[in-house]
């Protein structure tokens, strides 16, 4: 099984607990925990993470319910799901996913801005509803 | 220098322990044969060996022995070398020789390399890889340090060194794991094919990197290397914390590039 992946969690593995990788993870399964990666966190079609997911560059096709942090870009593709809080340097909603939460997005955020004042804002991007790009920032 | 440990009954044929002795002797490696028996074991005759102060221990045999020695020589000094024979594909692999010639050959360049070993629990060894042999889909449980996996699997493979698994770190065992739906993974497959899902979208294949875990099953259930059962479940693995100095090809192979 040659693979760019540190780890992968199959589809119909259910894992519990945290993980935790200086490498890349792929997620096709059920987690019950927080994710963490210095790298990359892709996250399939039949992907339910029920926890906080951090990485450098988090690729959401599946669920996920937790906060989820990316320090460079998080992208929620159309069949992704989101419910929690977003914190990513680069943002990409693509049209079709969903998105319930609150976004900070740390470069944009003026330095004297005090933290609750950040964002308040609850999207809910549903299929087939067009944002028109707002949230598509490359 | 050398001390042979012959494994007789990996031997094809009769004449086969008289052309390896042979063989070394023209390669100015021999030493002293010695052979398992009822009375002394592998690991007895390893003590002798280093008793003896042998700076190098050979196998001439398959997994099986090339485990025994390993576990008996990590961290030491003494090196061990391997002659194979009937050894498997990943094992001839490490060592860069898929036949006796080139285990000989290996040993008179002696080009050593440091390698950790996986071991079980129940303290025996493997240098390659061991599996969990089932014929049919089974409820596992694995516990790593952090997190517990629960899966239907078909296929569980832990890996020190396999030719399929790609090795990112000497520190970490590789578990290969190809898991199925535990109500129908006929009626899943139908499913994804009906829904029109890419292939590997529905992948039950997994792999995690660990330096120890535990495996459970309801049953208990043996796992083998190279056909030879070394543990059964519910067992520990782990990566030693040693290493083991290992004679192998002068070149670079394929688990080290």
């Amino acid at each position: 099984m040659e693979n760019s992946f540190d780890t992968i969690i199959g589809l119909n593995v259910v894992l519990k607990g945290n993980l935790h990788n200086k490498g890349s993870i792929q997620v096709n399964g059920t987690i019950d925990g927080e994710v963490r990666s210095d790298e990359n966190v892709t996250i399939g079609e039949t992907a339910l993470i029920k926890g906080p997911v951090s990485a450098k560059i988090v690729e959401i096709s599946g669920e996920v319910k937790g906060l989820i942090e990316a320090t460079e870009k998080l992208e929620i593709n159309p069949t992704g799901k989101v419910f929690g809080d977003i914190n990513a340097k680069t943002l990409i909603i693509k049209q079709g996913a969903t998105f319930v939460g609150k976004s900070i997005m740390p470069a944009d955020m003026p330095k004297d801005m005090p933290k609750s004042e950040v964002s308040d804002a609850k999207e809910e991007i549903k299929p087939g509803e067009d944002k028109l790009g707002f949230f598509s920032k490359k | 220098m050398y001390y042979y440990i012959f494994d007789i009954k990996k031997c094809k044929k009769k004449t086969q322990v008289e052309d390896i002795k042979n063989h070394l002797l023209s390669l100015g490696i021999s030493g002293e044969f010695s052979y398992p028996s009822s009375g002394q074991s592998v690991e007895d005759l390893v003590d002798i060996g280093l008793e003896k102060q042998y700076n190098t221990i050979v196998g001439i045999g398959g997994d099986e022995i090339a485990a025994k020695i390993a576990n008996k020589l990590c961290g030491k000094t003494e090196a061990m070398g391997l002659i194979p024979l009937e050894a498997s594909p990943d094992l001839e692999t490490l060592i860069g020789a898929k036949s006796w010639r080139e285990g000989c050959e290996n040993l008179r360049y002696r080009r050593i390399k440091e390698i950790k070993i996986g071991k079980t629990g129940n303290n025996t060894a493997f240098l390659t890889n061991t599996y969990l042999a089932i014929n049919s889909p089974i409820e596992v449980t694995i516990e790593f340090k952090d997190y517990l996996v629960q899966a239907n699997v078909t296929k569980l493979v832990i890996s020190n060194y396999s030719a399929g698994i790609q090795k990112l770190s000497e520190d970490f065992l590789d578990i290969s794991m190809t898991s199925v739906s535990s109500n129908s993974n006929s009626i899943l497959k139908s499913l994804s094919s009906l829904l029109g899902m890419k292939k590997g979208q529905n992948s039950g294949e997994s792999i995690f990197r660990a330096r120890s875990l535990r495996v459970f099953t309801k049953y208990q259930i043996p796992f083998s290397t190279h056909e030879t059962t070394i543990a059964k479940t519910p067992q520990f693995f782990e990566i030693s914390d040693d290493t083991l100095r290992i004679i192998t090809a002068k070149k670079g192979q394929q688990f080290w590039g």
